[in-house]
């Protein structure tokens, strides 16, 4: 990861940036909604793994700030939502976009999962026509400047 | 219904927030199905947009309009091989998209 921000530096122009954009594992939340009205939130579980990726990340975008080869110039927080008719068609979009995910399986997350999301289409057939659903991600982005590079300053 | 994704135009809000597109040289990694080229593309001079798998850029390709087709490179190749193969000082902007 350090490597890549190394390397991306050098490929951008002195007066350039970087903008990054990466989730906060812990904030992913699915909901059932009906006409604006709020019938069900809840957090997913989220496997250990998913906590580690984006520490390691956060500690390579760190690690290029200290070293000076970035300077973090400004950041906000966005929500990405995706909305679907049915929990099975939402799972099988997450699926489909997710389908390169090589991180291990957990599978007592996966089992807390399932529970959770049979809960929602519960709650979405008891409520009738017009509910949805949502799965909202949570995602930091970061403005990064690239500092002069050394060879720049000599 | 089909599935939407971020109807509120969330993320591309908070993108042009912090960086202007108009005329600019962009490399996007991790462009995936171009979810989010497509919404700062139109403002570029030039987008490289990458990811190392093939079937997200397959579906990027054949989603790109007539009109982005000249300013729009989607390319299935892994960061590393194309930083090695591209020169220094190229990109005004770069783009982590969901991928470091």
């Amino acid at each position: 990861m350090v490597h890549a921000l190394e390397e991306i530096q050098r490929l951008l122009k002195p007066d350039g940036c970087l903008i990054d954009i990466h989730p906060f594992p812990e904030e992913r939340l699915i909901g059932a909604y009906q006409g604006g009205r709020v019938l069900f939130t809840e957090s997913v579980p989220v496997p250990a793994h998913d906590y580690k990726v984006i520490s390691q990340a956060e500690d390579a975008l760190a690690q290029v700030v200290q070293r000076g080869l970035f300077v973090v110039e400004r950041n906000s927080e966005f929500n990405l939502p995706i909305y679907g008719s049915s929990v099975t068609e939402l799972r099988d979009f997450r699926a489909k976009i997710g389908a390169y995910d090589d991180s291990p399986k957990d599978d007592a997350v996966e089992a807390q999962r399932t529970v959770l999301y049979a809960r929602v289409e519960e709650i979405m057939q008891a409520a009738g026509d017009g509910a949805e659903v949502a799965y909202h991600e949570r995602a930091r982005i970061t403005r990064m400047n690239p500092n002069a590079r050394k060879e720049e300053l000599i | 219904m089909t599935i939407r994704v971020d109807p509120e135009n969330n993320e591309p809000r908070a993108l042009f927030d912090l960086a202007g597109f108009n005329g600019q040289r962009v490399l996007e990694i991790g462009c995936g199905d171009g979810r989010l080229t497509w919404r700062y593309a139109d403002k570029a001079g030039h987008v490289i947009a990458i990811d190392a798998f093939a079937e997200s850029i397959a579906r990027a390709k054949e989603n790109i309009s007539g009109e982005l087709k000249d300013r729009v490179e989607f390319r299935h190749i892994a960061f590393e091989d194309f930083a090695a193969a591209s020169e220094s000082s190229t990109f005004d902007r770069a783009i982590l998209s969901w991928s470091l």
